[in-house]
């Protein structure tokens, strides 16, 4: 046994698990008029599949005032319990546990969901919603409360193994404990004492409501990290004084608040197990069952964390929703074969912050278990000879779909290693974990049985020579040729150029931000790393205006200034002028209408959008029996989309 | 040719089969029962062929025993089908998780009760355990006991048995009846019996004895009997190694930029060199900067 801590089981209250990963808790906004849906079930019915010992579902809300999120399950409701039991049931035959979250998520929500005023223990508007909510009376708490216990005998009722209240990140329970929220003078604020009491009194109400024999667990959050707020020291003391309560059975953790909401997610830039020394600090003072959660994406390093005593059960989330067989394939010692997460945020955080279901760049299926989940993949009635012309993201996919289902699969691509774009975007500062993404897939891509061709460019007369049944065209995008007058002059390149290193750069260089993504910022901080100086210039009101959601602006814009990189937001670009060493840039400010003109640099370097490269699908298009064009020589987009071009069109052949 | 027939007691154990695949628990808790295939031990089957060829050449008896839940009865029929002449089940929901000792006590009962001329059964359980059950009941009930026989001759009230030694090296050793032996498995081929021999031993009767039968009180037997305690498999809470959090003294700030610094590092230690009575004073100093004293009062 290669992972001997991992595997061994643990006892959480009264509630044994098979192994320590626990799939942890985080939005998924599949649930139905506020439901549990069948999404759910499928979902967590996968993981369970997929072998975790414990899975803890998202939050579900316990007041009509929560309102956080538009699609929360409102676990208050007696209606939700046959929901909960066809989950409970469902990932019960994987021989998993599984536990309900329940949160009130206090000033962290939006009354405009509800329409009813946000409760909190002070009238501190939350920095994200940004809304003065209303300083809870006594008999608010107690209400609270009651619908905590209520909602916490749903959650039995609905055959769950068990119930975690959120006291990390996003609670009132936090707000009422942090001095950085809680300002008042009555017997719910000041002391420390005092600051636990309405905390308690929620562990207390659930602990009655739902007996002694049930588990029952919190999260706290190790440290808010935050000027005057919790540091890891104080709720180590918290911490041990609710164990010492002797109510609750283990202790989860998360880290930060939405003042530093990226350190909640962290994404790739981000070190793997970024949160180890919180969870080891806490573990140090308390002798209940301590989770640890951030960036463990891979079983070795879970196995060493639990290995060193610095926590007793790894969770996994980004982890699980990238690969839910991770725990499967490491038990069977299959390490090759896991889909590794790169902690990229655009599918799970980058969809969830803007209220769309959640997905993953690297697992098309998330969400759509039931359709495109394990044992969905039918064999191909037909055998067919298929050639994928293009060995990025999307024919990657393609292939592998298409070799898996029984098709004689042939990938042609021109360079030498599969991989299209993500080889170059992956030399941007701090994305060279992207790379994984190919990394997981090429291995795949083998054992599917597909046989690879690189260096090979074929000509459309060679393709039809051959003769396929079906031909998926995935030849990618480049960077425009022409974005903006005098982009063709000397000294002027583009972002893919840069990155792959081939162009003499001079010292001064502007960088032309029309990307607002990694592909302009990342290219920044590689060329500041050089030593150079770089100044960007974008039409939106800040750079990195697409990084928000993945929880990437802050840290981006932080290593951006930290460099010395300057920027001037706002402005138009209309041309690009001069010699090398004297490049000027022409452009108008949008909002002012002021035109102006920056310069000299050494270089400028365009990051002004993809043109796709399809000649080949136009060459072919009505003499093949079968063609398809999937990715960026569609439309240039993102991986993600690539991914899921390739793994639709490859079931689908 | 003995004018009194040997009584031969043979005992039938089941063991799992190792050739299938198990299925694992989650580490250290051990093998899935759940459609676990069992089969009759080899060895035992082989002592009982050697038990048989005996009874064949007319001068013995056989009897089948066997300790078990009801499953172990397709083990029992399959002796009587081979052709022992009684066949006994021994089961008591409590004699689950005995050890060697409880189950020594209970075959002793057993040999005190049948008083067998000959115990027979297999030296070693084919999925690899050792069963020291039988013997150490032979050596409470004063019996000899050979183990690893690969070939047994009955001579009046002795019994010849051929051992097998170290390393191919064969011994032969005579015992006195009454005494127990267990058999080597792989040097014999026990029987195949025949399908008229098989449908009558569905419909033969088992006997089936319970504690009562035996006289044995509870207590003395299975996991209350057991000399020791069965533990539950837990992997061992590792202790935690030493690490360094950040430094709650830190501004928030700081403390972010140790935690993506991708591991924190301890503070570097600092050398003071000062005459000695210089040195409280200035311990003191460090203590209080370092807030781990608290602030004189004034």
């Amino acid at each position: 046994m290669m992972f001997e801590y991992l595997f061994s089981p643990i006892k959480l209250g009264q509630v044994e698990l098979k192994n320590r990963i626990s799939f942890q808790p985080h939005l998924t906004n599949f649930a139905e008029h506020c439901m549990p849906s069948e999404r759910h079930m499928y979902y967590w019915g996968e993981r369970a599949k997929g072998g975790a010992g414990l899975i803890i579902t998202e939050e579900m809300s316990v007041h009509p005032t929560d309102t956080a999120y538009e699609k929360l399950v409102e676990a208050f409701h007696p209606e939700v319990i046959p929901g909960f039991r066809k989950i409970t049931d469902y990932v019960h035959q994987y021989d998993a546990k599984i536990f309900c979250q329940l949160n009130h998520n206090g000033q962290q929500c939006d009354g405009s969901i509800s329409r009813l005023p946000v409760w909190a223990p002070s009238p501190m508007p939350d920095v994200l919603f940004r809304e003065t909510p209303k300083e809870m009376e006594p008999e608010d708490i107690e209400e609270v409360c009651r619908y905590f216990a209520k909602s916490a005998v749903h959650v039995r009722e609905g055959g769950f193994d068990g119930v975690e209240l959120q006291f990390g990140h996003s609670s009132l329970a936090r707000q009422f404990l942090s001095p950085l929220t809680n300002f008042r003078s009555d017997e719910f604020g000041g002391s420390l004492e005092n600051r636990m009491r309405a905390p308690l009194m929620f562990i207390e109400a659930v602990r009655k409501a739902v007996g002694k024999d049930f588990t029952l667990g919190i999260r706290l959050c190790a440290d808010e990290m935050i000027p005057g707020g919790l540091d890891l020291g104080q709720i180590q003391e918290i911490g041990a004084r609710f164990e010492a309560s002797g109510l609750i059975d283990f202790m989860d953790l998360s880290i930060a608040t939405f003042y530093n909401l990226y350190l909640v997610e962290g994404s790739m830039h981000t070190p793997l197990g970024y949160t180890i020394p919180l969870a080891a600090g806490m573990r140090e003072k308390i002798k209940l069952p301590v989770f640890c959660t951030g960036r463990i994406n891979d079983p070795v390093m879970a196995e060493k964390v639990l290995a060193n005593g610095q926590s007793d059960m790894v969770g996994m989330c980004r982890a699980l929703i990238c690969d839910p067989f991770l725990p499967k394939k490491a038990f069977e010692g299959r390490l090759e074969d896991i889909r590794y997460c790169v902690g990229d945020n655009q599918g799970c955080i980058g969809r969830m912050g803007i209220n769309r279901t959640l997905g993953c760049i690297q697992n098309p299926a998330v969400g759509l278990e039931k359709e495109w989940g394990e044992g969905t993949l039918k064999p191909a009635p037909v055998k067919k000879k298929v050639m994928v012309v293009g060995g990025g993201p999307a024919g990657l996919w393609a292939a592998k779909m298409a070799g898996r289902r029984g098709h004689q699969v042939d990938l042609h691509d021109r360079n030498e290693n599969l991989g299209g774009q993500v080889l170059t975007a992956m030399k941007g500062a701090g994305r060279d974990e992207f790379g994984v993404i190919i990394r997981n897939e090429k291995d795949q891509v083998d054992k599917a049985g597909v046989r690879v061709h690189l260096q090979s460019r074929l000509t459309p007369e060679e393709i039809l020579k051959a003769n396929p049944d079906v031909v998926v065209v995935a030849t990618g995008s480049q960077p425009k040729s022409h974005p903006v007058g005098g982009a063709d002059g000397p000294a002027v390149f583009n972002v893919w150029q840069v990155l792959d290193g081939k162009p003499e750069l001079g010292d001064k260089v502007c960088l032309i931000d029309y990307d607002g993504h990694h592909r302009a910022s990342a290219t920044a901080e590689r060329l500041a790393d050089l030593g150079k100086t770089v100044h960007i210039i974008t039409s939106s009101l800040f750079v990195g205006a697409e990084l928000g959601p993945t929880q990437d602006l802050y840290l981006t814009r932080q290593r951006l200034l930290q460099k010395g990189v300057t920027f001037t937001p706002d402005i138009a670009v209309m041309e690009v002028g001069g010699e090398a060493g004297q490049k000027e840039i022409k452009g108008f400010n949008v909002y002012s209408n002021q035109w102006q003109t920056w310069g000299p640099f050494d270089s400028i370097v365009l990051a002004m959008g993809q043109q796709v490269d399809a000649d080949l699908y136009f060459a072919l298009k009505g003499k093949v029996k079968e063609l398809y064009r999937i990715g960026d020589c569609v439309a240039p987009r993102k991986v993600d989309m690539a991914i899921w071009e390739g793994h639709k069109t490859g079931r689908s052949i | 040719m003995a004018e009194k027939k040997l009584d031969i007691l043979v005992i039938l154990r089941e063991c799992s089969d190792p050739r299938p695949p198990v299925r694992l628990m989650a580490k250290g808790a051990g093998i899935r029962d759940r459609g676990l295939r069992c089969l009759t031990n080899p060895a035992d089957l082989e002592a009982l062929e050697h038990a048989l060829e005996l009874r064949d050449a007319g001068v013995a008896r056989v009897t089948a025993v066997a300790v078990g839940p009801k499953s172990l009865e397709d083990s029992l029929r399959l002796a009587l089908a081979m052709g022992a002449e009684r066949a006994i089940r021994v089961w008591n929901g409590v004699l689950a998780g005995g050890d060697a000792v409880a189950g020594a006590h209970l075959w002793q009962r057993v040999y005190a009760i049948l008083r067998p001329d000959l115990v027979l059964t297999g030296n070693r359980l084919l999925d690899g355990g050792s069963d020291p059950a039988p013997a150490l009941a032979a050596a409470r009930q004063d019996l000899g006991c050979v183990s690893a026989a690969l070939s047994l001759l009955v001579k009046d009230q002795e019994v010849e048995i051929l051992r097998k030694g170290d390393r191919g090296s064969r011994q032969k050793i005579v015992a006195q009846l009454p005494c127990a032996i267990l058999c080597e498995a792989g040097f014999k081929e026990p029987r195949y019996p025949a399908l008229e021999a098989v449908v009558t031993a569905t419909t033969q009767a088992l006997e089936t004895w319970g504690l009562e039968d035996l006289s044995l009180p509870e207590w003395e037997v299975g996991a209350l009997g057991a000399a020791l305690d069965q533990g539950e498999f837990a992997t061992p809470r590792p202790d935690p190694l030493r690490s360094t959090t950040p430094d709650p003294s830190l501004p928030a700030f700081e403390r972010i930029l140790a935690l993506l610094s991708g591991g924190i590092q301890p503070r570097e230690g600092k050398m003071h060199f000062l005459p000695p009575d210089e040195v409280v004073e200035s311990l003191m100093e460090i203590f209080q900067s370092e807030g781990l004293l608290p602030e004189a009062k004034t």
